[in-house]
């Protein structure tokens, strides 16, 4: 599946599960600056949906989520 | 409430590694944790159980370590890495320490203190406290 959204960072957490693909996530959204767009690459049904709970509740903005044949695309973009 | 108090009193592994699911997650996002291990949670932490994978464990343990598709991070491996990220502190329980004879080093590296019980309900005082 092609994609408008063209991210600044890529993190290919594929392979690890819960919380890994998330602690991943928030390691580098820390160093990041406002605006950076991620795409967490996962294969971890769990985190698919957990991380993007956690983004909304960090007040980050989910720009999307894109299913793949055996792993998931979490796009996000720091807003701090 | 100003985050979580953790008991740590269990060895079973699906047990063990929910605590550091949760506990790593929070801390991540800024929330206070602090994890006291005691008994059997404490024992699980010790470097020849772990090394051995010598835990209590049941069906939903044995699939997470088999299946292939997972990668799955220990939990000691868990806290340790959230201690990178965030507000988490990990505590070893004197008791059950003096009672087998061990100190901090036989034990994985992720403890920051040793503290008895009144030592622990004095950093829980305002957090919510679980017991696992």
């Amino acid at each position: 599946m092609s994609t408008e959204i063209h991210p600044d960072v890529t993190i290919d957490a594929r392979g690890a599960t819960c919380p890994g693909p998330l602690m991943d996530l928030i390691g580098e959204i820390r160093h990041a600056d406002v605006g950076t767009v991620f795409e967490l690459k996962t294969s971890d049904s769990s985190s698919s949906h957990d991380v993007p709970e956690w983004v909304e509740t960090a007040g980050h903005e989910l720009l999307g989520v894109e299913e793949h044949d055996d792993y998931w695309s979490v796009f996000v973009e720091t807003t701090k | 409430m100003t985050g979580y108090a953790i008991v740590l009193a269990s060895g079973k592994f699906e047990r063990l590694q929910a605590v550091s699911n949760i506990a790593a997650i929070a801390a991540a996002s800024e929330i206070p944790v602090d994890v006291f291990a005691t008994m059997d949670g404490l024992e699980a932490f010790d470097r020849d159980v772990v090394a051995g994978m010598d835990f209590e464990m049941s069906a939903v343990g044995r699939a997470m370590l088999e299946a292939e598709h997972m990668d799955m991070s220990l939990f000691s491996e868990n806290l340790a890495r959230a201690k990178e990220l965030g507000p988490i502190h990990v505590y070893a329980c004197e008791l059950s320490m003096d009672a087998l004879g061990k100190d901090l080093e036989a034990y994985e590296d992720v403890f920051d203190d040793v503290l008895g019980v009144s030592g622990f309900l004095t950093h829980a005082a305002d957090k919510q406290v679980m017991f696992v």
